[in-house]
Order: structure tokens, then C-alpha cells, then sequence
């Protein structure tokens, strides 16, 4: 799993709201920073490192919310937990498959087949998390956020 | 589970006491699930409790500096804790499949047998309680 980025600079001493549009800056850019290899399937690290980013996001908005105009905020938020949610869906299934697929080779013989059937349905729910995935980290979806949270970051830089 | 709301924030003041204003009301949420999710089946506020520990370890990840030098302490606790109840509630999501498959259901049992007396040796372990101590003496 991805270690959070230092936000460089952080002063215990400088405004909150100073604070809050560098930590958010700095977690927004975690976030986009997965985005590219999200929907393998092959390789399940990514879509873990961008749901942690986007829930590491999530939290330093709720920390500095009193900091943002709240229209805005809801603008960004409300995309945001979205795709948090579309990536928590997929992420319980690459779980659960990890789990079993480890799991059948020491599973009694009887059960082997019952265990090869969970997964393969397993494999299907994943690939329907993927689908309803997809859209929200299209480029234009990303590009969308990315804008949302530029407003956002403005609003307090203004 | 929607976060406990924070009063007396000040956007023009600084990080500081902002930041120790939302540990302490982050902190106290966590410590008050405990008593409930200590209980045997108690999923459900092992599950807020999970939530509670992943929101003030992101919030100590930025601005742990700040409550030097308790801070860090207190997050590596914080973060080890949100590990034992997210693989606990792991185990109990892949047992609300009901899959019937006996093999399966005994392993993901005693795996959670094992993980919820992981969970309650470690909240009450001498280091941990010491740790929220003293983030709780900091920031109040």
C-alpha cells in the first residue's frame, strides 16, 4: 500500500486555511496519481493505492470542510465519494478472491469445487464493479474531479 | 457513520489548535465505541470503531508534527488498531456470504474468534492506552 506523500512546508503555525489548501492539494494529486492502471484486474495494487488516496482525501476534507465555501465543497465531495464507493466495491471482491484462491489449495478435496464456483462468482462481480468503475475514472470523469477540486483550492488561495 | 461535528474551529487562526480541537473530538469518538465493540458479536460497533480509528490516523498522518512527541505513537496505535477490526470485518463480510461450504465457514470463524481477542489485548495493552493518553493530555 501507497505511504502518504509529505506535505511539504506544513507549519503548525500558518492559518488553518493556508494548511487546508496544501493538504488537500497534495491528497487530491494522490488520487489522480493511480488512476491509470485502476481497472486490471492482474494487477489489484493500484485500484488499493487510488481507494486509500481517495479515502486519505476524504478525511482531509472533513478535517478542513469549515475552511471551504460549502458549495464548492459539495461540488467536489459528492464525485469524490462516488468513486470511493465504486472503488470499495471492487476492492471487497479482489479481497474475497485473494482469500479463497489461497484458501482452496490447503481446503479439504470435497470442498474444492463448491470454493472454485464462489470465486468464479466472485470473478463476475468483480467484473461488474469494474463496469460501474469505469465511468467515474474515465479521463474526462478524472478531468471533471481534478477541475472540481481546482475551484475548490482557488476559493481559499483567493 | 457520519463524523462527530467539531465546535470552535477558526479557519483564520492556526493549524495548531485547530488541529488539536478535531484529535480531541476524533479521539473521544474512537474511545467511545470501545466499551460496546469489546463485546463478542458486537459487528456493528466494531465497525464504527474501525471507521473512528481510520479517520483520526489520517488526520494524525497530517498533522501529527504538531503534537510532538505524542502524536506519532498515537497513530502507529491508531493504524495497527484500524488493521485488526478491517481484517475482522473482512472476516465477518465473507461469513454474511452463508456459503454453506463447512471448510470455509470454520476457518473464517476461528479467524474471527482470533481477531476479536486480538482486538481486546491490544486495546487494553499497556502501550496503546498510553498512547491515547497522552495524545489525549496534548490536545485537550
Amino acid at each position: 500500500m501507497a505511504r502518504p506523500r509529505d506535505v511539504s512546508g506544513l507549519d503548525c503555525e500558518e492559518p488553518f486555511e493556508l494548511a487546508a489548501a496544501r493538504v488537500v492539494d497534495v491528497r487530491a494529486a494522490e488520487v489522480f496519481a493511480y488512476a491509470e492502471r485502476v481497472l486490471s484486474t492482474e494487477d489489484i495494487e493500484p485500484l488499493h493505492d487510488m481507494r486509500v488516496a481517495s479515502r486519505r482525501l476524504r478525511a482531509a476534507l472533513e478535517v478542513f470542510r469549515v475552511c471551504f465555501p460549502k458549495k464548492r465543497y459539495k461540488a467536489a465531495i459528492k464525485p469524490l465519494k462516488e468513486l470511493a464507493d465504486a472503488l470499495g466495491e471492487r476492492r471487497d471482491r479482489d479481497v474475497a478472491i485473494v482469500f479463497l484462491e489461497d484458501f482452496i489449495a490447503e481446503a479439504p478435496s470435497g470442498d474444492r469445487g463448491r470454493l472454485q464456483i464462489l470465486v468464479a462468482r466472485l470473478r463476475e462481480e468483480q467484473r461488474e464493479a469494474n463496469e460501474a468503475l469505469s465511468p467515474l475514472v474515465s479521463e474526462e470523469s478524472l478531468a471533471d474531479l481534478r477541475g472540481r477540486f481546482d475551484d475548490l483550492l482557488g476559493a481559499v488561495r483567493a | 457513520m457520519k463524523a462527530q461535528k467539531v465546535k470552535g474551529l477558526k479557519p483564520d487562526r492556526s493549524l495548531g489548535p485547530n488541529a488539536a480541537r478535531i484529535v480531541a473530538t476524533r479521539l473521544e469518538e474512537l474511545r467511545g465505541f470501545a466499551d460496546d465493540a469489546l463485546e463478542p458479536g458486537a459487528t456493528e460497533a466494531q465497525h464504527e470503531m474501525r471507521i473512528a480509528a481510520k479517520r483520526l490516523r489520517y488526520l494524525l498522518e497530517v498533522t501529527e508534527s504538531c503534537f510532538e512527541p505524542v502524536g506519532k505513537p498515537a497513530r502507529l496505535r491508531v493504524k495497527e488498531l484500524q488493521g485488526i477490526l478491517s481484517d475482522l470485518r473482512d472476516a465477518e463480510t465473507m461469513l454474511d456470504r452463508e456459503t454453506g461450504i463447512a471448510s470455509l465457514e470454520s476457518l473464517l470463524r476461528t479467524r474471527r474468534e482470533l481477531l476479536f481477542a486480538r482486538f481486546q489485548e491490544f486495546w487494553e495493552e499497556e502501550k496503546t492506552v498510553e498512547a491515547l493518553d497522552r495524545l489525549e493530555a496534548t490536545v485537550s
